[in-house]
């Protein structure tokens, strides 16, 4: 039919009311498609483009946010070199990859295995999932709030279930106030709300290993640790890298937890990178400086999830 | 190579009967096929032979042994699968050396190396080796599915419809060379299928089954010639089998009690009606190059038959039937075998 999409569009605004038609009549179908979509890219830009680009530009001052009238300095790298030589900062980045090693390996584990034993498919597991399921489903903030409270020594259910179990006095030890146990503390929180993330992707790998291949090997007379080792592992192996990428990012960025329940202390033995970047920020207003330290965050996460990203691809490919 | 008895096997999935009191006796070095359509019970059937079902009532035996309550590891079977069921992060060659490495006890190295090659190289899947298993064409994974099988020398070998993945052509290929491996290995094979070329051409015997009945066991021509009963006579036979009603052929003599009279192409002469009335008119011919199918409307009845292409049968012609040597059949479908 020898009908251009124009005339079409046409005939539509023709059919529409006066007052409407009036405005419509002549917009091409691409004019249309722009009008949809503006207000989008209008939000995209101005919440997270603009303030990037802006973040890059400030890095490169003097720019303090708490003196908006003294005169802004262009500074060139001074910002970057500073604190790629600093050590304080590079303590922190110590602290934010042993935070990220700690709970990535525990909740990797931890999920598979309560993936692979939904994956069983007892009776009344779809309730189970579901149980487990609820902690990722609370707000951070709450997370944060009440977990404090369970952390308390005298009140606490935390120093309670532990002594209950092992006999050690409740009070004799503190989770969030003592230098060596509130990483754990944060490690221990962040697993229980982000370990059912993990389960559900390491879920969807196991449902997508075919059954016949079980057969298969079944029929190859292998034990059943052999078909788990062989068949299992390998084929989940994509789903368990892309969870564990998942939660690698999140958890370098990782500041509402640990804002929460410990704020970086004691002193600085829990200030992950995103600690020290509020600190810079807005406590000490050093708004270039900051800006520096975020460009450089982002170019790491980006950097590692590339490399990350290749691996991966190449796990896929079989 | 050893022998496989089911006797009286039941197996039932909740309400549904699969499999109804099923006793076949597949002999050492035998190719049985099991021919049926979709939901026959045919799978189920080898499903238990290997031990991936569990049979409700009856015994499975395996060279003699009774294996109805062992696993599959003990059962000395392999299994091709319709969908191949190749392990898809391996390569070719690990995916033939898994069963040699998969046991407890074993396999030496270069034992397992040696008998992945002369496997490969039986199968002519040798420059495949080192490929991903997911990086062939259909028809030489399937040769690989056969080829894990082939590598264990197992007792019995079970084949659940291989072949119907493929194409005409590679169905073709695959067909001789399963039979030339047969040959040369002597193995018992118990194969099911619904596509009844394998079956006329590779079986030594055929188990027709029907809604989880073994209706009838017998060679492919006493299948052919000989069916027990209209189900069996419709399963072979390349356009199927016409069935109709006795009166349409009155003059001719038939065994008492026949309602219905089956008439494969060897069994009817069509002439072109010269004169007078016709039984029947040409209603469209399909041109096969070599042969002609022929629609033919006998009153409200259709008939499909072979011609040749130079028979000078066209469209809208009409047409004498004779009968020679047609099969009969009761009112229940039951065969009548006494001499008309």
């Amino acid at each position: 039919m020898p009908r251009t999409l124009n005339t079409l569009a046409e005939r539509a605004a023709a059919a529409t009311p006066q007052a409407v038609a009036r405005r419509v009549r002549g917009l091409s179908d691409r004019a249309v498609a722009w009008a949809f979509i503006s207000p989008t890219i209008v939000l995209l830009l101005a919440i997270n483009i603009f303030p990037l680009v802006w973040t890059i530009w400030l890095s490169f001052t003097n720019y303090r946010a708490n003196r908006p009238n003294a005169p802004v300095r262009w500074i060139g790298g001074d910002w970057y070199t500073d604190i790629l030589t600093n050590p304080d900062i590079w303590v922190a980045m110590q602290v934010t990859a042993r935070f990220v090693i700690a709970s990535i390996a525990i909740q990797t584990v931890l999920g598979f295995t309560l993936a692979w034993l939904i994956d069983r498919r007892f009776r009344g597991h779809g309730v189970w999932t579901t149980v487990i399921l609820l902690p990722m489903m609370l707000s951070p903030a709450v997370v944060g709030n009440f977990w404090t409270f369970l952390y308390q020594p005298q009140i606490g259910l935390f120093n309670y279930m532990v002594s209950f179990v092992t006999g050690v006095p409740p009070s004799s030890f503190q989770m969030l106030g003592d230098v060596t146990l509130s990483p754990w503390a944060i490690v221990i929180v962040d697993t229980w709300m982000w370990t059912p993330y993990v389960m559900l992707i390491c879920v969807a790998g196991l449902r997508s290993i075919p059954e016949h291949i079980y057969e298969a090997a079944e029929i190859d007379r292998a034990s059943a640790w052999r078909r788990f080792w062989s068949i299992t592992l390998p084929m989940a192996l994509p789903f368990i890298m892309l969870a564990v990428l998942f939660r690698g990012i999140e958890n370098f960025k990782m500041f509402d937890m640990v804002n929460l329940l410990t704020g970086g202390g004691p002193g600085s033995t829990t200030e992950v990178a995103s600690i020290t970047l509020k600190r810079e920020a807005f406590e000490k207003w050093r708004t270039g400086y900051s800006s520096a330290f975020a460009i450089i965050l982002f170019v790491t996460v980006f950097g590692l999830a590339n490399i990350y990203v290749k691996a991966l691809n190449r796990v896929k490919q079989r | 190579m050893a022998e496989v008895r089911l006797e009286g096997v039941t197996k039932r999935f909740g309400a549904t009967v699969a499999v109804a009191d099923l006793t076949l006796p597949v002999g050492d070095g035998e190719f049985v096929v099991l021919l049926g359509p979709t939901g026959a019970g045919k799978s189920t059937t080898l499903r238990l032979v290997a031990g991936l079902e569990r049979a409700d009532a009856g015994r499975v035996l395996i060279g003699g042994r009774d294996v109805t309550r062992a696993p599959p590891v003990e059962r000395d079977v392999a299994f091709v699968f319709q969908q191949f069921a190749l392990y898809p992060h391996l390569s070719v060659y690990d995916n033939l050396a898994f069963p040699l490495r998969a046991p407890a006890r074993r396999t030496p190295a270069d034992v397992v190396d040696r008998k992945v090659r002369e496997v490969a190289a039986l199968l002519r899947i040798e420059s495949k080796l080192a490929n991903r298993a997911t990086q062939l064409s259909g028809g030489q994974m399937q040769r690989v599915a056969i080829g894990r099988a082939l590598v264990r020398s197992p007792a019995v070998y079970l084949m659940d419809e291989p072949l119907s993945s493929l194409d005409a052509k590679l169905r073709a290929e695959l067909r001789l060379e399963l039979q030339r491996i047969q040959r040369d290995l002597g193995a018992t094979i118990l194969y099911v299928t619904h596509d009844q070329t394998e079956a006329m051409t590779m079986a030594t015997r055929i188990g027709v089954m029907d809604r989880g009945r073994l209706v009838q066991l017998g060679t492919p021509r006493q299948i052919y010639e000989d069916p027990d009963d209209t189900y069996v006579a419709t399963r072979l036979g390349q356009p199927a089998i016409n069935l109709l009603p006795a009166r349409l052929f009155e003059g001719t003599p038939m065994p008492r009690g026949t309602a219905t009279v089956g008439a494969r192409t060897e069994h009817l002469r069509i002439t072109r009606a010269t004169k007078g009335h016709a039984a029947g008119r040409v209603r469209w011919i399909e041109h096969l190059g070599d042969q002609n199918h022929l629609h033919i409307d006998v009153g409200a009845h259709k008939i499909v038959t072979l011609a040749e292409p130079d028979a000078g049968i066209d469209v809208g012609d009409p047409v004498d039937l004779a009968l020679v040597g047609a099969l009969w059949f009761d009112a229940a479908g039951a065969r009548i075998r006494a001499g008309a």
